[in-house]
This record gives C-alpha cells, structure tokens and sequence, in this order.
C-alpha cells in the first residue's frame, strides 16, 4: 500500500463564469494545478460533479477532460455523489494511489450551474433525493433542510439566531480569500433582514449557486501534505426514515473511521472544512463529529469557538455559504484550501502554525459524507 | 414527474400502501424489498394508517420548476399513528397555524400537472383534523 501525498493544487475563482464553459473551467482548474509539473505522469482522471447531464447537456467527463487536456489514451472516469462528488472523486483518486497501481491521479472538482435558471436548478439538486418519493411531494432539497432545522430548534429550545452564526463566520472569512464568491462581511441582523427561502432557513443562510473547478495532483511521491485518511459512509436516503433525523450519522461513522486510519486525536486538529450548505447542515456536522455537544454548535458559534481566530477555526476561506458552493467542485475547493493552509499559503486566511485538517463533504442530507484528514509533512 | 413511473406507483401514492416485514413486524413508507431491520426479505404490502402528527414543517417559496404553479407549499413530517414517517404537504393550510404536534389526516389531491393537455397527477396530502 502506497501512502497518498497532494504534489500540488490549482483552483479558480468561484463565481459567476459566464464566458466559461463547463470544460473551461475543468481545463482551468487542471492546468492551474499542472503549473511546474511537466514531467509528471498522469495515470488517472478523475472527476467529480452531480448535475451535468440535466444543467448542461454533457455527461462522459472524464474523456472530455482527457480529451481537452491534450492527454487522450488516459484512464478517466467522472464519480457522482450529489453535493458531496467533489470529497468522492478526491477519495476515489485517494484509493486508486493507495492501491499501487497508479502513481499520479488527476482529480478534479467541477459544477456549471450559472446557465440554468432557479427552478431548474432546483430540480436538479432535488435529484440527491428519491424521486419516486421525495421528489415527487414538491420537496426542494431545501426544504428538506428547513424540516430538520425546525426539529433541532424545536427539540433543543434553539432560536434561529444562534444557527445563523454559521453565515456571519463564513463571510467574515471570505473577505480575504482570493478565489471566494461574496467578499462582503455580514451581521446577524442583516441574515435576519433576510427572506425565508424555506422557514427557517433564509436568503442569507442558504449557500448560493455558483460556478467553479478545483483540481488537485495525487501522489505516491511523498510532497508537502500527506492525506491521512479518506473515509466514506452512508445514511438512509430518506430523512423520513431515520430513526434519529437530528443524528449525522454518515459524518459520525466517516468521521471516527478517519479518526482510527490516520491515529490522531480528534482535539489535536487545527481547523475545518466543514458542509456548511445550510446553518443546520454545520451544526449537525460539528456535533456528529463530536466538536460540539448536541444542540450547542450554535452557541459555540457564536462565543467565537470557530471563529479564524477562535479555539477551532472552520470555513477558513468562507465555506459553501461565502467561497461558494460549486456542488461537484466543493469537496475539492475544501482539500485545495486545505492545502493552502498546511502550505503556509493561505495568506490572510493562515491559520497559524495548522499542521492538521480535517474536510468534511456530504452528499444529499448526510447521505454520504466523505471526510478526509491531512497533515503537514514535516 | 414522469408519467409511467407516477402509473407504477398510483396505489401508493393514493391509498398510502407501504410493506411490513412478516418476521419481525416492522412496517415502512415507501415500500422496500428487504426489511431494515432485521434484514429480511420476506414482506407484504401493508396499506399505512391515515392519521398522524405534525413533527416538523416548512413554508417552500421557491419550489422545483414541475410544481412552479403552486408555489408557495407547506411540507410537513408526519408521524404516523403506527409510528412510520412520511413527507407530505399541507392541503388547506397556512403556514401561521401549522404547528408542531398537531393532528392530521391523509386526503387525496392534485400534485401537479403536465401543462394544459397533459396527464394531472393526484396524491396524498394531509389536512389538519
């Protein structure tokens, strides 16, 4: 078995990319990672995304990515896993490494969904869930979200406010960052100025639809950042059938299955990359993997626990709610931005002195979740 | 909505038929084919109770392009009376008076639609009782 190293990384701006086509921003995000690496072999491609088909009429990535890469004759394959394709695809270029079959692996994160308009698209995200029977009562995937986010409230005496915490960090965060969708900082008062898309969840807490490719370069040689862990797990596909819908239990399972591959403390962390699409989504997340106790993620929230500055910073560069969530480019947006972090490269978004991250991407509702942990190489 | 696969499942969607598991009882909406409880692939069609409880609802504004029309939808989570959950809208509702733990009842209604000339999709939806 091989060890898995991140040789280099390469993203573009997260966006509205009007002038770029779906394949312009695989090729960009590739040959941004690519840049100082022509000798390098590639054995592998693989690429992440949920929605091509439906948004933009072009399934069969991973040809057209070889194909457009100048580098036909090449194993390529596109993985699917809805929100969380992007931490899939970097788990499925992860194994193919380890496995010692393949040296170097390109994996590549993409979502074009600028060109459809909003109620197509929401369709097309509905799509994570059953469409004989979720689909089919009118259930956005939003919705979905805004059930389960009522039920926390209701069950832990939680008011909204202190789950809208969630979008001010993020914000605060993506100020800064180079590559973010909204460099523009929020209050709590402007989340709740906001509209409802679907109570309780408003305009302002929702992550936004957006553009984007990241790439990454794996490898058996070792390199600056080691990934640790790669690790998946699965839920019911339907909320309506768990028996504790406020319980994440594929980010619980994913998460501890890591936890026991890359032998580390879980406190010994740095920072994370959570999922947060919804405020909900980041505080079941942080509870499942044990960060904060059941019903308190919001109130750690806001006494500044995950603040950049705080005991564990999250959403270092803005999360899905400010960087923006591409939905397949996301799980690889968190490992680039991972990278950046254990590089010493995140600019004003260092965290200082981070030698251990953690990335957390989740398909669906906690349907799938793949979480990765990665360190610096000493 | 697609009009063979909404054909296949009309009992359902209708009359609410779901499984239960002839070895261990339990009983599950939507149906499945093996029990995921004990793991048993031995079921039986099993029609669900028509009354339930409110455990969580919300007022979607912006909902998938097939139901544009009947925007906005109040979705609810309802526990029904033999203990299975089930996603449904609120018929007759607004969403000031949906509460939490409030009783509701399945009743037939129109889903969607496929345009002017196309087939009308009916289903359940529950009322509040």
């Amino acid at each position: 078995m091989s060890k898995v190293y991140i040789k280099s990384a390469g993203l573009i701006p997260v966006g509205e990319h009007w002038n770029k086509s779906l394949t312009d921003l695989m090729v960009e995000a590739s040959l941004n990672a690519l840049k100082g690496q022509d000798g390098v072999k590639i054995d592998r491609i693989v690429v992440g995304n949920m929605m091509s088909g439906y948004l933009n009429n072009q399934e069969h990535l991973g040809a057209l990515l070889a194909s457009a890469l100048g580098m036909k004759g090449i194993e390529a394959l596109k993985v699917e896993a809805a929100c969380g394709s992007g931490g899939m695809a970097v788990h499925e270029g992860y194994i193919s490494v380890k496995s010692g079959d393949y040296e170097n692996v390109l994996v590549v994160g993409v979502e074009k969904m600028k060109d459809a308009d909003t109620q197509v698209l929401t369709k097309a995200l509905a799509m994570a869930e059953s469409a004989d029977f979720t689909q089919v009562v009118g259930a956005s995937f939003i919705s979905l979200n805004a059930l389960l986010m009522r039920m926390y409230m209701n069950k832990y005496n939680v008011q909204e406010e202190f789950l809208d915490y969630f979008p001010v960090i993020a914000h605060k965060n993506a100020v800064t960052a180079a590559h973010s969708q909204f460099k523009k900082a929020f209050t709590l008062e402007d989340v709740k100025r906001s509209p409802y898309l679907a109570e309780p969840i408003r305009l302002l807490s929702s992550a936004p639809s957006s553009d984007g490719a990241a790439a990454l370069l794996l490898s058996s040689k070792p390199s600056d950042v080691e990934i640790l862990a790669s690790e998946v797990s699965t839920n019911e596909l339907m909320i309506s059938q768990r028996e504790n819908p406020l319980k994440f239990e594929a980010t619980e399972k994913a998460f501890k299955k890591a936890v026991e591959k890359a032998e580390i403390n879980p406190s010994s962390v740095d920072f994370l990359e959570i999922h947060d699409a919804f405020p909900i989504v980041a505080a079941l997340s942080l509870e499942a993997m044990g960060y904060s106790a059941e019903g308190r993620a919001g109130f750690d929230a806001a006494n500044g626990k995950y603040n950049l500055d705080g005991d564990l910073p999250i959403l270092t560069f803005g999360g899905l709610k400010a960087r923006g969530h591409p939905v397949g480019g996301t799980g690889v947006y968190q490992i680039v931005e991972a990278y950046m972090q254990l590089t010493g490269t995140a600019g004003k978004n260092q965290v200082q002195g981070a030698k251990l991250g953690v990335t957390q991407n989740v398909g669906g509702v906690d349907t799938t979740s793949v979480v990765h942990i990665l360190r610096k190489v000493s | 909505m697609i009009p063979i696969a909404y054909w296949r499942n009309r009992k359902l969607y209708t009359r609410l038929i779901g499984s239960r598991c002839k070895r261990c009882g339990a009983e599950y909406y939507p149906p499945v084919k093996v029990c995921k409880k004990c793991g048993s692939v031995d079921l039986e069609e099993k029609e669900m109770p028509k009354t339930g409880t409110i455990i969580s609802y919300t007022k979607l504004t912006e909902p998938p392009v097939d139901f544009k029309d009947y925007s906005p939808i109040y979705l609810a989570m309802i526990r029904l009376d033999n203990g299975v959950t089930v996603l449904g809208q609120i018929a007759d509702a607004e969403s000031e008076e949906i509460r939490i733990g409030m009783r509701v009842m399945a009743t037939i209604r129109k889903w969607t639609e496929d345009g002017q000339n196309g087939i009308i999709y009916y289903g359940y939806k529950f009322k509040i009782i």
